[in-house]
């Protein structure tokens, strides 16, 4: 089975990116495939490369990274909810003229298209709200 | 990026009021992205989204972006398939719609026949 993951909550607010963080993991070790991962509306916080939750807490921005490493997942952020929401990759922040970028380099900042092909592709789209 | 070969029918399920979240205008967004690659979308609107589609919204007000102006440029999009669902506004005693939308009222009967003919939801 091939599925893509649809990520719309931001870490601490809800459980959702937890959940669909700990969704995409099983389906890895189960054997499915994962087509992309998709960060849209708050779920572009998971993104950030700023983010430092205490140390006796569970970090799961930097999970997200080291699962996009260990398997070579394809980790797409809405580029217009990320600019809106105020995360920016080096690119994007010399577009908008700032002075500073605070997105981890394992995410690319892509259009909705990319959640259009995803559906396409994918066998489901699992979405995990807000 | 190529446009996917396979064709899939993507339904958008808007359940939110129009002002009080981005909830409206970023469904809107994902059901134009799927226009412009060609996918068969539907957009059905429920519950509190019913009043997404009341005529004479005055958002300027709070500087929003009209949502039911950019709702009729579906059709440029190739969405046409506007669909609300009628117990919704009846139970919210929404009688009158925006008269330039060409939207259709279905009973819980075709909302439950959409979802079964759908191969992609996202509800916002």
């Amino acid at each position: 089975m091939v599925f893509s993951i649809l990520v719309l909550g931001a870490p601490f607010s809800s459980q959702s990116a937890y959940s669909a963080f700990r969704f995409t993991q099983a389906a890895l070790a189960s054997g499915q495939s994962i087509y992309r991962v998709f960060f849209y509306q708050d779920g572009i916080h998971n993104s950030s490369d700023l983010a430092t939750p205490p140390q006796d807490e569970y970090n799961l921005y930097q999970a997200w990274q080291n699962l996009k490493e260990q398997h070579s997942l394809d980790f797409v952020t809405c580029i217009a909810a990320a600019a809106r929401r105020g995360l920016l990759d080096a690119n994007e922040a010399k577009r908008h003229n700032k002075e500073n970028s605070n997105m981890a380099t394992q995410f690319d900042l892509s259009g909705l298209g990319q959640l259009v092909e995803a559906t396409a592709i994918s066998d489901q789209v699992i979405t995990f709200g807000q | 990026m190529n446009k996917p070969n396979t064709k899939k029918h993507i339904l958008i399920v808007n359940q939110s009021p129009p002002y009080s979240s981005s909830n409206a205008k970023e469904s809107l967004d994902i059901a134009l992205a799927a226009g412009t690659f060609e996918q068969a979308v539907s957009v059905l609107f429920t519950g509190d989204a019913c009043y997404q589609l009341l005529p004479n919204q005055a958002p300027e007000a709070i500087n929003s972006k009209n949502l039911c102006q950019m709702l009729k440029a579906l059709p440029i999009y190739g969405i046409d398939e506007l669909l609300v669902d009628e117990q919704s506004l009846a139970s919210r005693n929404v009688t009158h719609l925006d008269k330039s939308l060409t939207i259709r009222k279905i009973s819980q009967h075709e909302v439950q026949e959409l979802y079964r003919n759908s191969t992609a939801v996202f509800r916002f």
